[in-house]
């Protein structure tokens, strides 16, 4: 088993918060990827140094799939096993492009030991730019990301604003948000 | 974007989680699966004489891939989601499969001698196994279409319970076409046939189950 798995504090103050964003509080659920973005930092910024400025384009990428997949986490596990095991699969997948492509070699040599990001907590900044990534899906699928995530507006409030249906408009947040992963990941 | 914008962007007007996600999925491509195997075994090969479904042996060996099939898709439903565990799901398949290999034991021990290798072969023991297997095929193609939609963190291992899921449903369908009526015939090509498209799926999983 992984170690940073365990029954901790993460695990406890996540449980509850995941529980409650599952069942649909929006401010729980906040709460709750703010927690595990900080997780996941650690948990990539260890394992990820000889690629350190990817760190938060896979915090993102992560985020993103743990939220498409949030119906697959079974209340019976630990939440932060489940968030783990899709972590795990997110690192070992950029291995796998990264072999592929065989790009990047970035000597660890060029690096300080100071400058090592290994504790670093703080976010850098993302290489990928979601903000010009949305801008690359349909303009139905930006419409309903924006009025309904990003302005906040309620399905019903940005159904009557643009006389889409509010089934129509979460298909389209839904595939939106689908379509953005697979930007994230570079599948295009 | 910055991550917190991104998390803003995901939590705002999330609403309740999707519930049943892998049923939803799974549901109609094996209900497809079955349909589609059933159809071919009948269309290409044709159904059974309708006098053996007035034979045990015959809803024995139906039972038998139906059983399996119905068995698979609980490790299949478990590999579908990140972290959970197997052991039990998989225990219930090898319970299937050892039943019918008893069942094929017993009846071979009490065949007589010289007529044990026409109950191990049967008329069609070079063609049952790859029969299954062709038959499997949209179901496999249905497995993996609802895994792709899922989150599958282990793609060999739910690749194989994919292709043994769709190996069992190709059985259930050939069922429908094949004449054999010996237990161990069925105990060994049908769950030959099954693993031979298990093997498949397995061989699949690590490069189609990328997300």
């Amino acid at each position: 088993m992984n170690p940073d798995v365990g029954h901790d504090d993460f695990e406890s103050g996540l449980k509850p918060l995941w529980m409650r964003a599952q069942a649909g509080d929006d401010a729980a659920y906040r709460e709750a990827l703010a927690r595990v973005a900080r997780r996941l930092r650690a948990f990539f910024g260890r394992r990820m140094l000889s690629v350190a400025d990817e760190v938060e384009d896979l915090v993102q990428e992560t985020l993103l799939a743990l939220h498409l997949q949030r119906g697959t986490y079974d209340p019976a596990l630990p939440v932060s096993a489940w968030v783990y095991a899709i972590a795990r699969h997110k690192l070992v997948d950029l291995w796998r492009r990264r072999g592929r492509r065989e790009a990047l070699h970035e000597p660890l040599d060029d690096l300080d030991e100071s400058e090592h990001p290994v504790a670093a907590d703080d976010e850098q900044p993302a290489r990928r730019d979601l903000g010009v990534l949305l801008q690359s899906l349909t303009a139905a699928q930006q419409q309903a990301i924006a009025l309904t995530r990003i302005e906040g507006l309620s399905m019903a409030e940005a159904s009557a604003r643009t006389g889409v249906s509010v089934a129509a408009l979460k298909v389209q947040v839904h595939r939106g948000l689908k379509r953005l992963a697979a930007l994230v990941k570079g599948d295009s | 974007m910055k991550t917190d914008d991104l998390i803003g962007l995901l939590a705002t007007g999330a609403g309740p989680a999707p519930r049943a996600v892998a049923a939803r999925r799974l549901l109609p491509v094996m209900l497809g699966g079955v349909a589609a195997s059933a159809l071919l075994a009948v269309s290409v090969i044709g159904l059974v004489p309708t006098a053996l479904f007035a034979d045990g042996a015959w809803w024995t060996k139906f039972a038998y891939a139906a059983g399996l099939a119905i068995a698979l898709t609980w490790p299949f439903a478990r590999l579908a989601r990140p972290v959970a565990s197997t052991r039990a799901p998989w225990r219930l398949v090898g319970a299937v499969v050892a039943a019918m290999a008893l069942l094929g034991l017993w009846q071979f021990v009490q065949t007589e001698p010289g007529a044990r290798s026409s109950e191990l072969l049967g008329h069609s023991w070079a063609m049952c196994p790859w029969n299954v297997l062709v038959l499997s095929l949209p179901a496999l193609a249905g497995a993996f279409w609802a895994l792709r939609g899922l989150a599958p963190t282990r793609p060999r291992a739910a690749g194989l319970a994919a292709g043994l899921l769709a190996g069992a449903v190709g059985a259930t369908g050939y069922a429908l076409a094949c004449t054999e009526l010996s237990m161990a015939f069925v105990a060994i090509w049908y769950t030959l046939g099954v693993a031979l498209a298990g093997t498949l799926g397995a061989l699949l999983g690590p490069r189609l189950l990328h997300w």
